[in-house]
């Protein structure tokens, strides 16, 4: 279907004229929902028309109660399909994971964590004051936070996008959560993160912030978020806190024995190069970087131990791939690379 | 002897240390007894899991102290059951964290 007003344009004046506009806000979110659904599986990817964050997926979502326990799974308190329950991080883990379910399944074709529908569960309010968020190899786990530093978890919706994204690389690249392929492992969360909710928001690179977690501090915390995609050592600077340690060049890599050997440390420096390519490609993250991103991530050449350089590597090479030698693609992913110390040979013609 | 947990990883991979000085301790005496309880060499074997925590437990002897009783073991989060989950409590019941820059290795 043809439309002389641009897909992200409506999307805009659905989301934002609202107060302003009613009328134009009420017809544009009417023109989104007339175009069709895409045909997924039939057509290759690449053919698909533009995306849009409306039109709506199919998750199976299973929200549980842990109680303020440290058990697994809790009770089941929503199912799919069940009206909100009131409760702040019930529902907002529900629509968070509706939100990523649907930019995988819009942009990617991929039907939830596996690609084949599987129940997508997650667990609130686990723990006493528990200061985390986590993916168990089978659900999202949600602590409530102190109160103090953190204010729980399920208000960002990049971190949800974040904790489904490990579960995304588990069934795919399968990266060893330990050092340099940890760390990318890491990378793949929070770059999938931040497009989810860049997708939520129709919102482009030059408009996105680039922030994981923006919104899980409380107001006493000197600070934006935890991590800083295109910035990264810069998300906060707080008395308690400390300043944001994440290195964004390969010359302030950080050797630790801490944290499966700083996986969220040196994440900052795919983080950034990833942010970079976004900003200079211009437009929606998840039409060119995310798409290459997403092709190492399934293509089955990456291996699981793949250090930074590896990893660079398929990136250009898929964004040859799907784009062509030379492209603008494949330049401004070399780019970002080279611009947080990894260069790369030339590829062969 | 000194009992020093840190707390690293996490989604936001921030890093807490908890320091105590057994001796100073009322109980320094059950302090002891739960140390030599803790199976040090066979933590149970785990891979690490997503934006987990890992926990490192060290324990650090003054001077005079057989060498013997020195200890040090890092786990993951699902690991810290039984006597090393006491200990843990225990630690982070007697005393506040410190938050600190996550440790450097000299660079290769």
């Amino acid at each position: 279907m043809q439309q002389i007003v641009p897909p992200y344009l409506l999307d805009r004046i659905a989301h934002a004229a609202g107060p302003r506009f009613p009328l134009a806000a009420e017809a544009a979110r009417r023109a989104l929902l007339r175009e069709p659904p895409a045909r997924l599986g039939i057509e290759p990817l690449h053919d698909l028309p533009s995306l849009l964050p409306d039109v709506p997926s199919s998750p199976d979502r299973r929200i549980s109660d842990a109680e303020g326990r440290e058990s697994l799974p809790g009770r089941l308190v929503r199912r799919e399909g069940e009206r909100a329950t009131g409760d702040d991080a019930v529902d907002d883990a529900y629509d968070g994971l509706g939100d990523t379910h649907r930019m995988f399944d819009r942009v990617f074709g991929r039907d939830s964590i596996d690609g084949a529908g599987m129940p997508l569960e997650a667990t609130v309010h686990f723990g006493d004051r528990y200061d985390n968020a986590f993916w168990d190899g089978e659900r999202m786990v949600f602590g409530d936070g102190d109160g103090e530093i953190f204010r729980g978890f399920t208000d960002s919706l990049s971190v949800i996008g974040h904790e489904l994204a490990h579960g995304v690389t588990e069934h795919t690249a399968k990266l060893r959560y330990q050092g340099q392929s940890g760390a990318l492992n890491e990378h793949v969360s929070d770059a999938f993160g931040a497009l989810v909710e860049q997708y939520s928001l129709g919102q482009d690179a030059g408009a996105a912030s680039w922030l994981i977690g923006e919104g899980i501090f409380t107001d006493q915390v000197q600070g934006r978020a935890l991590r800083s995609m295109l910035e990264p050592g810069t998300a906060y600077d707080d008395d308690v806190l400390g300043r944001d340690p994440q290195p964004g060049h390969m010359r302030d890599y950080i050797e630790t024995s801490d944290d499966n050997g700083g996986v969220h440390l040196n994440s900052g420096i795919p983080n950034r190069a990833f942010a970079l390519a976004a900003v200079e490609l211009g437009g929606f993250a998840w039409e060119h970087v995310g798409r290459v991103w997403y092709d190492v991530l399934t293509s089955g050449r990456l291996p699981i131990d793949a250090d930074f350089d590896r990893f660079a590597a398929e990136t250009v090479r898929s964004a040859r791939e799907r784009y062509g030698a030379d492209s603008g693609e494949e330049r401004a992913i070399a780019r970002g690379w080279a611009a947080v110390g990894i260069e790369l040979p030339a590829p062969e013609a | 002897m000194d009992v020093i947990v840190s707390r690293s990883g996490g989604l936001a991979g921030l890093r807490l240390t908890w320091h105590v000085r057994v001796d100073d301790q009322p109980d320094s005496d059950d302090w002891y007894v739960l140390i030599e309880q803790i199976p040090w060499s066979e933590p149970p074997p785990l891979p690490p899991e997503p934006d987990r925590f890992v926990y490192r437990i060290r324990c650090e002897l003054q001077d005079s102290a057989p060498a013997s009783r020195a200890h040090d073991a890092t786990l993951a989060e699902r690991q810290l059951t039984g006597p090393w989950r006491k200990l843990v409590d225990l630690v982070q019941d007697r005393t506040e964290p410190e938050r600190a820059a996550p440790t450097r290795r000299p660079t290769r």
